[in-house]
Protein backbone atom coordinates (compact mmCIF):
# COMPACT_ATOMS: atom_id res chain seq x y z
CA UNK A 1 0.00 0.00 0.00
CA UNK A 2 1.42 3.38 -1.03
CA UNK A 3 2.34 5.78 1.74
CA UNK A 4 -0.15 8.69 1.98
CA UNK A 5 2.83 11.03 2.19
CA UNK A 6 4.21 9.74 -1.12
CA UNK A 7 0.78 10.13 -2.74
CA UNK A 8 0.57 13.66 -1.33
CA UNK A 9 3.99 14.57 -2.77
CA UNK A 10 3.04 13.25 -6.22
CA UNK A 11 -0.15 15.30 -6.14
CA UNK A 12 1.83 18.44 -5.31
CA UNK A 13 4.01 17.95 -8.39
CA UNK A 14 0.85 17.58 -10.43
CA UNK A 15 -0.75 20.73 -9.08
CA UNK A 16 2.34 22.98 -9.03
CA UNK A 17 2.51 23.66 -12.81
CA UNK A 18 -1.23 24.41 -12.88
CA UNK A 19 -0.93 26.71 -9.87
CA UNK A 20 2.07 28.54 -11.32
CA UNK A 21 0.32 29.07 -14.66
CA UNK A 22 -2.83 30.41 -13.00
CA UNK A 23 -0.73 32.62 -10.70
CA UNK A 24 1.27 34.10 -13.55
CA UNK A 25 -1.70 34.97 -15.74
CA UNK A 26 -3.89 36.18 -12.87
CA UNK A 27 -1.04 38.20 -11.29
CA UNK A 28 -2.43 41.68 -12.10
CA UNK A 29 -5.62 40.82 -10.22
CA UNK A 30 -4.00 38.71 -7.50
CA UNK A 31 -1.50 41.42 -6.64
CA UNK A 32 -3.90 44.37 -6.70
CA UNK A 33 -4.40 44.19 -2.87
CA UNK A 34 -0.60 44.24 -2.52
CA UNK A 35 -0.50 47.48 -4.48
CA UNK A 36 -3.19 48.94 -2.22
CA UNK A 37 -1.29 48.00 0.96
CA UNK A 38 2.04 49.25 -0.36
CA UNK A 39 0.52 52.56 -1.43
CA UNK A 40 -1.12 53.01 1.98
CA UNK A 41 2.10 52.28 3.88
CA UNK A 42 4.25 54.36 1.52
CA UNK A 43 1.99 57.39 1.83
CA UNK A 44 1.73 57.00 5.60
CA UNK A 45 5.40 56.32 6.28
CA UNK A 46 7.42 57.65 3.37
CA UNK A 47 5.38 60.44 1.81
CA UNK A 48 8.56 62.52 1.50
CA UNK A 49 10.05 59.89 -0.84
CA UNK A 50 7.07 58.68 -2.87
CA UNK A 51 5.08 60.90 -5.22
CA UNK A 52 2.92 58.15 -6.63
CA UNK A 53 2.61 54.41 -7.14
CA UNK A 54 1.18 52.71 -10.21
CA UNK A 55 0.53 49.05 -10.89
CA UNK A 56 1.56 47.85 -14.33
CA UNK A 57 0.59 44.19 -14.51
CA UNK A 58 2.67 42.40 -11.88
CA UNK A 59 5.04 45.37 -11.49
CA UNK A 60 4.71 48.28 -9.09
CA UNK A 61 6.19 51.54 -10.34
CA UNK A 62 7.22 54.00 -7.64
CA UNK A 63 7.49 57.61 -8.77
CA UNK A 64 9.81 59.18 -6.24
CA UNK A 65 10.74 62.71 -5.26
CA UNK A 66 14.43 61.78 -5.56
CA UNK A 67 16.69 63.26 -8.20
CA UNK A 68 19.40 61.25 -9.94
CA UNK A 69 22.04 63.94 -9.58
CA UNK A 70 25.14 64.15 -11.73
CA UNK A 71 24.72 65.81 -15.13
CA UNK A 72 21.08 64.73 -15.47
CA UNK A 73 18.51 67.52 -15.84
CA UNK A 74 17.34 68.86 -12.47
CA UNK A 75 13.72 68.18 -13.39
CA UNK A 76 14.43 64.42 -13.74
CA UNK A 77 13.11 62.19 -10.98
CA UNK A 78 13.83 58.61 -10.17
CA UNK A 79 11.29 55.83 -10.66
CA UNK A 80 11.73 52.40 -9.15
CA UNK A 81 10.11 49.29 -10.63
CA UNK A 82 9.52 46.31 -8.37
CA UNK A 83 8.43 42.92 -9.68
CA UNK A 84 5.76 41.64 -7.27
CA UNK A 85 6.16 38.09 -8.60
CA UNK A 86 9.58 37.94 -6.88
CA UNK A 87 7.88 37.99 -3.50
CA UNK A 88 4.71 36.15 -4.44
CA UNK A 89 5.92 32.68 -5.50
CA UNK A 90 4.52 31.37 -2.23
CA UNK A 91 0.97 31.75 -3.58
CA UNK A 92 1.17 28.92 -6.15
CA UNK A 93 3.09 26.79 -3.64
CA UNK A 94 0.36 27.28 -1.02
CA UNK A 95 -2.38 26.62 -3.59
CA UNK A 96 -0.69 23.38 -4.71
CA UNK A 97 -0.38 22.22 -1.09
CA UNK A 98 -4.05 22.95 -0.36
CA UNK A 99 -5.28 21.30 -3.55
CA UNK A 100 -3.12 18.24 -2.91
CA UNK A 101 -4.36 17.79 0.67
CA UNK A 102 -7.95 18.20 -0.57
CA UNK A 103 -9.45 18.80 2.88
CA UNK A 104 -13.04 20.08 3.32
CA UNK A 105 -13.43 23.85 3.12
CA UNK A 106 -11.05 24.32 0.18
CA UNK A 107 -12.20 27.86 -0.59
CA UNK A 108 -11.87 28.95 3.04
CA UNK A 109 -8.36 27.52 3.31
CA UNK A 110 -7.35 29.24 0.06
CA UNK A 111 -8.76 32.53 1.32
CA UNK A 112 -6.93 32.24 4.66
CA UNK A 113 -3.63 31.52 2.91
CA UNK A 114 -4.14 34.37 0.46
CA UNK A 115 -4.92 36.77 3.33
CA UNK A 116 -1.71 35.70 5.11
CA UNK A 117 0.47 35.92 2.01
CA UNK A 118 -0.61 39.30 0.61
CA UNK A 119 1.09 41.26 3.47
CA UNK A 120 4.23 39.16 2.93
CA UNK A 121 4.37 40.23 -0.71
CA UNK A 122 3.75 43.84 0.35
CA UNK A 123 6.64 43.62 2.84
CA UNK A 124 9.00 42.34 0.15
CA UNK A 125 7.96 44.99 -2.36
CA UNK A 126 8.28 47.85 0.10
CA UNK A 127 11.63 46.60 1.42
CA UNK A 128 12.88 46.22 -2.16
CA UNK A 129 11.92 49.83 -2.93
CA UNK A 130 13.55 51.18 0.24
CA UNK A 131 16.68 49.10 -0.34
CA UNK A 132 16.94 50.49 -3.88
CA UNK A 133 16.66 54.15 -2.91
CA UNK A 134 18.45 54.03 0.46
CA UNK A 135 21.33 51.71 -0.41
CA UNK A 136 21.62 50.38 -3.95
CA UNK A 137 21.23 53.60 -5.96
CA UNK A 138 24.44 55.12 -4.69
CA UNK A 139 25.30 57.95 -2.26
CA UNK A 140 23.83 60.80 -4.34
CA UNK A 141 20.35 59.29 -4.19
CA UNK A 142 20.71 57.72 -0.73
CA UNK A 143 21.64 61.05 0.84
CA UNK A 144 18.32 62.53 -0.31
CA UNK A 145 16.30 59.89 1.55
CA UNK A 146 17.36 61.13 4.99
CA UNK A 147 17.93 57.64 6.37
CA UNK A 148 20.72 57.36 8.93
CA UNK A 149 23.04 54.37 9.30
CA UNK A 150 20.94 52.28 11.69
CA UNK A 151 17.86 52.83 9.54
CA UNK A 152 19.74 51.63 6.45
CA UNK A 153 20.81 48.53 8.41
CA UNK A 154 17.19 47.92 9.33
CA UNK A 155 16.14 48.34 5.71
CA UNK A 156 18.85 45.89 4.62
CA UNK A 157 17.66 43.31 7.18
CA UNK A 158 14.02 43.84 6.23
CA UNK A 159 14.90 43.36 2.57
CA UNK A 160 16.94 40.21 3.19
CA UNK A 161 14.27 38.76 5.49
CA UNK A 162 11.51 39.77 3.11
CA UNK A 163 13.16 38.23 0.07
CA UNK A 164 15.01 35.19 1.42
CA UNK A 165 12.80 33.95 4.27
CA UNK A 166 9.24 35.26 4.35
CA UNK A 167 8.06 34.42 0.80
CA UNK A 168 9.18 30.80 1.21
CA UNK A 169 8.35 30.18 4.87
CA UNK A 170 4.95 31.82 5.28
CA UNK A 171 3.12 29.62 2.71
CA UNK A 172 4.48 26.48 4.39
CA UNK A 173 3.57 27.75 7.86
CA UNK A 174 0.12 28.85 6.65
CA UNK A 175 -0.48 25.43 5.20
CA UNK A 176 0.63 23.64 8.39
CA UNK A 177 -1.60 25.87 10.51
CA UNK A 178 -4.67 25.26 8.31
CA UNK A 179 -4.15 21.49 7.86
CA UNK A 180 -3.50 20.12 11.33
CA UNK A 181 -6.00 17.26 10.96
CA UNK A 182 -4.37 16.25 7.67
CA UNK A 183 -0.94 16.31 9.33
CA UNK A 184 -2.24 14.14 12.15
CA UNK A 185 -3.42 11.54 9.62
CA UNK A 186 -0.09 11.71 7.76
CA UNK A 187 1.75 11.08 11.01
CA UNK A 188 -0.13 7.85 11.74
CA UNK B 1 0.92 24.62 18.39
CA UNK B 2 1.36 28.22 19.60
CA UNK B 3 4.54 27.32 21.49
CA UNK B 4 5.95 25.58 18.41
CA UNK B 5 5.08 28.53 16.17
CA UNK B 6 6.54 31.18 18.52
CA UNK B 7 9.72 29.14 19.08
CA UNK B 8 10.08 28.53 15.34
CA UNK B 9 9.76 32.22 14.47
CA UNK B 10 12.17 33.26 17.25
CA UNK B 11 14.78 30.71 16.14
CA UNK B 12 14.33 31.77 12.52
CA UNK B 13 14.97 35.42 13.30
CA UNK B 14 17.98 34.66 15.50
CA UNK B 15 19.59 32.18 13.09
CA UNK B 16 18.97 34.42 10.08
CA UNK B 17 20.33 37.42 11.93
CA UNK B 18 23.45 35.45 12.84
CA UNK B 19 23.85 34.38 9.23
CA UNK B 20 23.97 37.99 8.11
CA UNK B 21 26.84 38.94 10.45
CA UNK B 22 30.18 39.64 8.74
CA UNK B 23 32.00 36.90 10.68
CA UNK B 24 29.53 34.19 9.68
CA UNK B 25 29.45 35.45 6.10
CA UNK B 26 33.23 35.38 5.79
CA UNK B 27 34.06 32.15 7.64
CA UNK B 28 30.99 30.00 7.09
CA UNK B 29 28.70 31.17 4.30
CA UNK B 30 31.33 32.15 1.71
CA UNK B 31 33.36 28.92 2.03
CA UNK B 32 30.11 26.91 1.97
CA UNK B 33 28.97 28.69 -1.19
CA UNK B 34 32.32 27.99 -2.86
CA UNK B 35 31.96 24.34 -1.84
CA UNK B 36 28.49 24.20 -3.45
CA UNK B 37 29.95 25.61 -6.67
CA UNK B 38 32.84 23.14 -6.58
CA UNK B 39 30.54 20.19 -5.87
CA UNK B 40 28.16 21.23 -8.67
CA UNK B 41 30.99 21.65 -11.16
CA UNK B 42 32.57 18.40 -10.00
CA UNK B 43 29.35 16.48 -10.63
CA UNK B 44 28.79 18.12 -14.01
CA UNK B 45 32.31 17.31 -15.23
CA UNK B 46 31.39 13.62 -14.98
CA UNK B 47 29.35 14.13 -18.15
CA UNK B 48 30.51 17.53 -19.42
CA UNK B 49 34.24 18.29 -19.02
CA UNK B 50 33.87 21.88 -20.26
CA UNK B 51 32.87 23.25 -16.84
CA UNK B 52 34.95 24.90 -14.14
CA UNK B 53 34.25 26.39 -10.73
CA UNK B 54 36.06 29.56 -9.63
CA UNK B 55 35.02 30.58 -6.15
CA UNK B 56 31.21 30.80 -6.23
CA UNK B 57 31.06 30.98 -10.03
CA UNK B 58 30.45 28.05 -12.35
CA UNK B 59 31.59 28.73 -15.88
CA UNK B 60 31.35 26.88 -19.16
CA UNK B 61 34.82 26.79 -20.71
CA UNK B 62 33.17 26.09 -24.09
CA UNK B 63 30.95 29.19 -24.44
CA UNK B 64 31.84 31.38 -21.47
CA UNK B 65 28.37 31.24 -19.90
CA UNK B 66 28.56 31.49 -16.12
CA UNK B 67 26.30 31.48 -13.09
CA UNK B 68 27.22 32.88 -9.71
CA UNK B 69 25.78 31.42 -6.54
CA UNK B 70 24.44 34.25 -4.41
CA UNK B 71 22.46 34.46 -1.15
CA UNK B 72 19.26 32.48 -1.52
CA UNK B 73 20.86 30.05 -3.94
CA UNK B 74 23.42 28.47 -1.62
CA UNK B 75 20.80 26.54 0.37
CA UNK B 76 21.79 28.28 3.61
CA UNK B 77 18.45 30.01 4.24
CA UNK B 78 16.52 26.82 3.45
CA UNK B 79 18.73 24.95 5.91
CA UNK B 80 18.09 27.63 8.54
CA UNK B 81 14.32 27.20 8.10
CA UNK B 82 14.59 23.41 8.46
CA UNK B 83 16.86 23.63 11.52
CA UNK B 84 14.51 26.13 13.18
CA UNK B 85 11.48 23.90 12.48
CA UNK B 86 13.18 20.79 13.88
CA UNK B 87 14.56 22.53 16.94
CA UNK B 88 11.17 24.12 17.70
CA UNK B 89 9.18 20.87 17.39
CA UNK B 90 8.88 18.76 20.56
CA UNK B 91 11.08 15.70 20.01
CA UNK B 92 14.01 13.89 21.68
CA UNK B 93 17.30 15.68 21.11
CA UNK B 94 18.82 12.63 19.43
CA UNK B 95 16.00 12.73 16.85
CA UNK B 96 16.42 16.47 16.35
CA UNK B 97 20.16 16.13 15.64
CA UNK B 98 19.66 13.14 13.34
CA UNK B 99 16.87 14.96 11.52
CA UNK B 100 18.97 18.08 11.10
CA UNK B 101 21.90 16.08 9.70
CA UNK B 102 19.70 14.16 7.25
CA UNK B 103 17.78 17.32 6.39
CA UNK B 104 20.93 19.25 5.54
CA UNK B 105 21.94 16.48 3.13
CA UNK B 106 18.47 16.48 1.53
CA UNK B 107 18.26 20.26 1.17
CA UNK B 108 21.81 20.72 -0.08
CA UNK B 109 21.43 17.77 -2.44
CA UNK B 110 18.41 19.36 -4.10
CA UNK B 111 20.16 22.72 -4.09
CA UNK B 112 23.02 21.27 -6.14
CA UNK B 113 20.41 19.92 -8.57
CA UNK B 114 19.02 23.48 -8.73
CA UNK B 115 22.43 25.00 -9.48
CA UNK B 116 23.21 22.46 -12.19
CA UNK B 117 19.77 22.76 -13.83
CA UNK B 118 19.98 26.56 -13.87
CA UNK B 119 23.48 26.39 -15.36
CA UNK B 120 22.14 24.46 -18.34
CA UNK B 121 18.78 26.24 -18.57
CA UNK B 122 20.65 29.54 -18.84
CA UNK B 123 22.61 28.26 -21.80
CA UNK B 124 19.45 27.07 -23.48
CA UNK B 125 16.94 29.87 -22.89
CA UNK B 126 17.35 32.92 -20.64
CA UNK B 127 13.61 33.49 -20.19
CA UNK B 128 13.11 29.94 -18.95
CA UNK B 129 16.20 30.39 -16.76
CA UNK B 130 14.72 33.54 -15.18
CA UNK B 131 11.42 31.80 -14.48
CA UNK B 132 13.08 28.74 -13.01
CA UNK B 133 15.57 30.81 -11.01
CA UNK B 134 13.26 33.46 -9.58
CA UNK B 135 10.04 31.53 -9.03
CA UNK B 136 9.93 27.77 -9.59
CA UNK B 137 13.10 26.67 -7.82
CA UNK B 138 12.40 28.97 -4.86
CA UNK B 139 9.11 27.14 -4.36
CA UNK B 140 10.65 23.69 -4.91
CA UNK B 141 13.41 24.22 -2.36
CA UNK B 142 10.86 25.28 0.25
CA UNK B 143 8.73 22.29 -0.69
CA UNK B 144 11.79 20.10 -0.08
CA UNK B 145 12.19 21.62 3.39
CA UNK B 146 8.51 21.03 4.17
CA UNK B 147 8.59 17.41 2.92
CA UNK B 148 11.78 16.62 4.87
CA UNK B 149 10.17 18.07 8.00
CA UNK B 150 6.94 16.09 7.41
CA UNK B 151 8.90 12.85 6.93
CA UNK B 152 10.88 13.55 10.10
CA UNK B 153 7.71 14.29 12.11
CA UNK B 154 6.15 11.08 10.75
CA UNK B 155 9.17 9.04 11.92
CA UNK B 156 9.13 10.48 15.44
CA UNK B 157 8.01 8.16 18.27
CA UNK B 158 4.25 8.59 18.49
CA UNK B 159 3.47 7.23 21.95
CA UNK B 160 4.91 8.21 25.29
CA UNK B 161 7.57 10.43 23.80
CA UNK B 162 7.92 14.23 23.79
CA UNK B 163 6.55 14.28 20.22
CA UNK B 164 3.12 13.26 21.49
CA UNK B 165 2.96 16.23 23.89
CA UNK B 166 0.41 18.92 23.05
CA UNK B 167 1.97 22.04 21.58
CA UNK B 168 3.06 20.81 18.17
CA UNK B 169 1.08 20.03 15.04
CA UNK B 170 1.75 16.35 15.61
CA UNK B 171 0.95 16.29 19.31
CA UNK B 172 -1.62 13.95 20.87
CA UNK B 173 -2.13 10.77 18.89
CA UNK B 174 -5.31 9.99 20.84
CA UNK B 175 -6.91 13.36 20.26
CA UNK B 176 -6.32 14.59 16.74
CA UNK B 177 -6.19 18.35 16.40
CA UNK B 178 -8.50 20.01 13.94
CA UNK B 179 -7.49 22.63 11.44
Amino acid sequence: MRSPLVVFIFKIFGWLPVAFAAWYFAAPVLFWPVAVIVEFVARAGFANLVQGIEQAGATLVFATTLKPGGTTAQSAQITVDVDMLLYGFGLPLYAALVLSAREPGLARRMAVGYALLVPVVAWGVLADFLKTVAIASGPVVASQTGFVAWQRELIAFAYQFGSLILPAVVPAVAWVLTHRAFLERLKK
Amino acid sequence: MLRFFVTFVALLVVLFGLELTPWVQEYLVAPWTNAVAAASAGLVTLIDPAVAAIGKIIRSTANGFAVTIEAGCNGVEATIVLVAAMLAFPAPWSRKLLGIAAGIVAVQGLNIVRVISLFYLGQWNLQVFEWAHLYVWQALIMLDVLVVWLVWVRLLPSTGGPASRPGGPGGGSAAPASA
